[in-house]
């Protein structure tokens, strides 16, 4: 056989088994090509060296250098498709897989925003040692007014301002022994009344007034009022607490102020502003504790001062989310709840 | 409080821009709401909190001005000229309600033309919106929008007796207002009659009856003090709101009723002509004056945290109208002014001073000292809670505590009775103040369905209200957590028993059957702590699913958070875990239909000691051809393990023996052989 003749056979082998060797999808049929190609007997290749007894000696360097290559290139091909087969996953057979479909969804559930943003509170306030405290939404009179300086002719005691309870002798319109409170500042009361001071905490929850519901009122809402009761506690410190808690939610250095306002429960009173986004924002109310409150709790307003303020949460989380209607806070509506 | 530009500056000098006034009143206590144009004048609209009756009125907040800008005060000099005859002759007042008029003050005007008002008072009125009507009732209004105290002008010949009775309303009687509407009066209310009719509503509003005409010629003005909660009262009651109530609720100047009344005669005079009869009633000619106040200089820095000058703490209180009666050392004696109910303390001083002085003055660099907080124990319960419902893929809600009728008598497995109830209803017709969470978050499933076809799986941390024993205790506020979701029932016991092993509690948790109306009593059951109740968990009764027209069962919780917390453990502590093999066998008993799993488990539980390291339920079938009727197969699986060694076949051979024998024993269950 002439030097070209066995050469183009050598080819033929080469192109044809490496051709066999990448269309085998399973080791069964990598093993039926290993034994076309490469097996022991009737082996293609087997073949093909039994033909190289008939090429002239003198070409013989050559066409064996060449057969030993091939030979080489074919066994090595096979062992990496036997690996391959073992450690990688099946070759494609059917369509092209769409890596752009989308993901499944998970199903989590979502917090409402209004949690979100009371653990967000909790958690600035907590850094400066306030602890939470909270207590009964259902109270006494003396509880939601009294103690807190509101005295009987007070306009915040109206039957129309407030959720009194029904209760068998009471007459429409009048004002009753229990209501919904219309304030957190009744567990500042219950907290100072079992505590000596100093107290740091904030009382957090529901409260209610009467207010038609529109897209920024709800007769229901939530609170967070902060109260720090010690010997030497000013104004100052208020502003400071306040502009550390302003730094801390808004992020950033944010400028506060303090407006008079008129609280029975604080003497001075003060509203709170915000600038943010170059607008003053009003934050809440705040102020020095009354005197007459101490009072009614059993401290000596001579021997203590404090501080308290109170916000309103709903507004602190619609503002930060860019929730335009109270009322979607309360409607349990899930195309609403999932966006938090 | 509408307040004219050009109407302040009768009694101040304004050199100082529109916008700067604003912001420095603003920054005062006057709350700047928004300024108008109107005509050649600007309108600012302040906001006047409650205590500040004194700034409901041009002078008063003149008199801001003054002391922020350090100008002068001007206050209109009256001089009324003396009529003849004396008004003792011809009117008298008595006063039968002097808790609720504590001063009522009686001027005659005899002769006068009633017609226009000059120029210069119309367009002073207009300024503040308030329209021209004649010169006699536009003198009222503006002697009220000038000092704050609200007069009235009767039609003198109009009132029967020619006299005024200060009295209650009696039962049913009726008056027709300037409103020309009738209202019904009761006796709680305090009325200013004639000798038969009431012809006002005291500090509210004036009778139709003796209002002033174009005919009317000879006046009675009324200038007196009505008790704020009476006027309230009766405002409220009687839905009539007036710039005279608002201003009798915030309290007006004792001392400034004899001043506005000349004052306004004087207007009428200047205008309409006529003359002042001679005198006045006055039925309190004699107004108590407040206690001085002592201020310490001392006090400001302690409550303030900044120091103020002594001379400038003096500046302002005496601009404010505070008299210095006394002084000592570190502290002056202060009389406060008639106006000024709201000043009878020392700090109602200091806040004066800080006001004026000005907030932005007080610095914010003063720190708190450091204190330990630590998150309370119920904060890291209904943290961890949160967070095994909301990987459950359950959403939080938050809906309104007082719920309808309807929602109420829905479900309610805490207590049977009845619920507290508000005098008036929060959200159409609500008025009970929920007992469960459920029938809220079974509304919100059905409304999220009807919008949307949303089924929503929804939980909710609040309180429910259980009212006590006697009608006027306070209820009980249980903390509750309620579910209501359309996982199937063992999905959600699930949820449950996994939120009781993140608690520390044992899980699964222990229930026993229960009925609760409303629900299905086929898988009511409630979940027991160690002596009380912690919950329940049930499947919600076709017939409301039907009502509420839900789509498919919905299942439902609700768990006391009080219940829960006390059983928790909330710091988990290692076990250790046994590093010899375990044998698994799986189990596959027949028994009767009526045998349940916690007593099979229960049975299988007792026969072996610690080397018994589970029970696992795998699936119920039933073969009635081979079992016969009413009986079932339970496939469960074992798991045996030593702590301290290899455990033998042998050793798994007599355990699971042991087991057969007791499962059979207990509950007649036979191995599949």
């Amino acid at each position: 056989m002439s030097l070209d003749q066995f050469l183009g056979r050598v080819n033929e082998l080469e192109s044809e088994a490496t051709a066999a060797i990448a269309a085998v999808a399973d080791s069964q049929q990598l093993e039926t090509v290993r034994v076309r190609f490469l097996g022991a007997k009737n082996g293609v290749l087997k073949e093909v060296e039994k033909l190289f007894g008939t090429v002239q000696p003198s070409d013989k360097r050559v066409a064996g250098k060449r057969l030993n290559e091939v030979k080489q290139t074919l066994l090595q091909s096979f062992e990496s498709a036997k690996e391959s087969l073992l450690s990688g996953p099946a070759r494609r057979t059917g369509p092209a897989p769409d890596p752009t479909l989308p993901g499944t969804p998970m199903r989590l559930g979502h917090l409402h925003p209004v949690t979100q943003t009371i653990e967000h509170l909790k958690e600035i306030m907590g850094r400066m040692g306030f602890t939470t405290a909270e207590g009964p939404e259902v109270e006494d009179p003396w509880h939601n007014f009294v103690a807190l300086n509101i005295p009987e002719d007070h306009p915040a005691r109206d039957p129309l301002d407030n959720f009194y309870l029904a209760t068998a002798g009471a007459t429409a319109g009048a004002e009753g022994t229990r209501l919904l409170r219309s304030q957190t500042s009744t567990v500042q009361i219950r907290v100072m009344e079992s505590t000596t001071p100093p107290v740091r905490i904030i009382s957090l929850g529901r409260v209610y007034r009467p207010d038609a519901p529109d897209a920024t009122h709800f007769p229901m809402f939530h609170q967070m009022e902060g109260l720090l009761i010690d010997t030497e506690v000013t104004m100052a410190n208020l502003k400071t607490v306040l502009r550390v808690f302003a730094n801390n939610y808004l992020g950033g250095d944010v400028e506060i102020r303090f407006r008079p306002s008129f609280f029975p429960f604080t003497e001075p009173s003060v509203e709170v502003d915000f600038l943010w986004d170059g607008n003053w924002i009003e934050f809440g109310g705040a102020g020095m504790v009354d005197p007459a409150v101490l009072t009614a709790v059993g401290y000596d307003p001579e021997q203590y001062s404090g501080f308290a303020f109170g916000l309103g949460v709903e507004r602190l989380c619609m503002r930060r989310h860019e929730i335009t209607d109270i009322r979607d806070l309360f409607s349990g509506d899930v195309r609403f709840l999932r966006q938090f | 409080m509408l307040v004219s530009w050009k109407w302040l500056s009768r009694y101040v000098d304004l050199p100082m821009p529109l916008a700067e006034l604003e912001q420095r009143l603003a920054l005062s206590g006057l709350n700047h709401e928004s300024t108008s144009s109107v005509g050649d004048d600007f309108v600012i609209d302040l906001e006047v909190t409650s205590n500040r009756g004194d700034c409901l009125g041009h002078i008063g907040v003149a008199r801001e001005v003054a002391v922020l800008y350090d100008l002068p005060l001007r206050t209109p000099i009256v001089d009324l000229a003396s009529g003849r005859d004396d008004i003792s002759l011809l009117t008298s007042v008595s006063n039968e309600f002097p808790e609720a008029c504590s001063r009522y003050t009686a001027r005659l005007i005899q002769g006068v033309k009633v017609g226009p008002s000059p120029q210069w008072l119309s367009a002073s009125l207009q300024s503040v919106g308030i329209n021209s009507i004649n010169n006699v009732v536009d003198a009222t209004n503006y002697v009220m929008l000038e000092c704050g105290q609200p007069l009235h002008a009767f039609d003198f010949d109009a009132l029967d007796g020619r006299r005024i009775v200060v009295r209650r309303a009696r039962e049913g009687e009726t008056i027709e207002a300037i409103d020309h509407r009738s209202y019904t009066l009761d006796p709680a209310m305090c009325v200013i009659a004639d000798a038969s009719h009431a012809v006002a509503v005291a500090g509210v509003m004036g009778g139709a009856a003796s209002e002033v005409t174009e005919q009317t010629a000879n006046l009675l003005i009324e200038a007196a003090v009505f008790a704020p909660l009476s006027v309230r009262r009766t405002a409220r009651k009687l839905k009539l709101f007036s710039p005279s109530s608002f201003r009798f609720e915030r309290r007006v100047d004792l001392q400034r009723v004899d001043w506005a009344s000349r004052r306004v005669c004087e207007l009428i005079l200047n205008s309409g002509g006529g003359e002042v009869v001679a005198g006045v009633i006055d039925t309190a000619p004699q107004s108590p004056q407040a206690a001085p106040v002592v201020l310490r200089f001392s006090q400001l820095k302690r409550l303030l945290g900044i120091e103020i000058d002594r001379d400038e703490v003096l500046r302002i209180l005496s601009a404010l109208g505070c008299q210095q009666v006394g002084e000592a050392a570190g502290r002056v004696e202060l009389q406060t002014p008639s106006w000024r109910h709201d000043l009878t303390r020392e700090v109602d001083l200091i806040e004066e001073v800080a006001r004026i002085h000005g907030y932005d003055k007080i610095p914010e660099d003063h720190p708190i000292p450091v204190v330990a907080s630590a998150k309370r124990p119920f904060d890291v319960a209904v943290e961890k809670i949160r967070g095994v419902l909301v990987a459950a893929g359950i959403s939080e809600a938050m809906t309104p505590s007082i719920v309808t009728d309807k929602l109420d008598a829905m479900v309610s497995p805490w207590t049977q009775t009845p619920a507290l109830a508000t005098e008036v209803p929060m959200l159409e017709g609500a008025r009970k103040l929920r007992r469960s969470l459920l029938p809220s978050l079974l509304q919100s499933r059905a409304s999220n369905w009807s919008a949307s076809s949303t089924h929503a799986d929804l939980f909710e941390i609040a309180h429910v209200y259980l009212p006590g024993k006697n009608a006027d205790d306070l209820p009980t506020e249980q903390y509750t957590l309620g579910i209501v979701s359309g996982l199937d029932f063992y999905t959600l016991k699930g949820v449950l028993d996994e939120l009781a092993a993140r608690l520390g509690l044992p899980s699964p948790l222990a229930i026993e059957s229960t009925p609760i109306d409303g629900l299905d009593d086929d898988w009511s059951v409630q979940i027991r702590g160690a002596d009380q109740t912690i919950g329940y968990l049930s499947v919600l009764h076709p017939r409301l699913t039907k009502e509420l027209k839900l789509p498919g069962e919905v299942t439902l919780a609700e768990l006391s958070l009080g219940a829960l917390l006390q059983a928790a453990k909330l710091v988990p502590t290692q076990r250790s875990v046994s590093t010899f093999p375990s044998i698994q066998r799986d189990l596959n008993l027949i028994v009767d239909e009526s045998v349940q799993w916690a007593s099979l488990e229960h049975a299988v539980r007792a026969a072996v000691g610690t080397e018994l390291a589970a029970v696992t339920y795998k699936e119920t079938y039933r073969n009635p051809g081979k079992d016969g009727p009413d009986r079932k197969r339970i496939l469960l699986a074992v798991e045996l393990q030593k702590s301290d060694a290899t455990l033998t076949g042998t050793e798994a051979d007599a355990m699971v023996a042991s087991i057969l024998a007791n499962c059979e024993q207990a509950v007649g269950a036979k191995l599949l052989s």
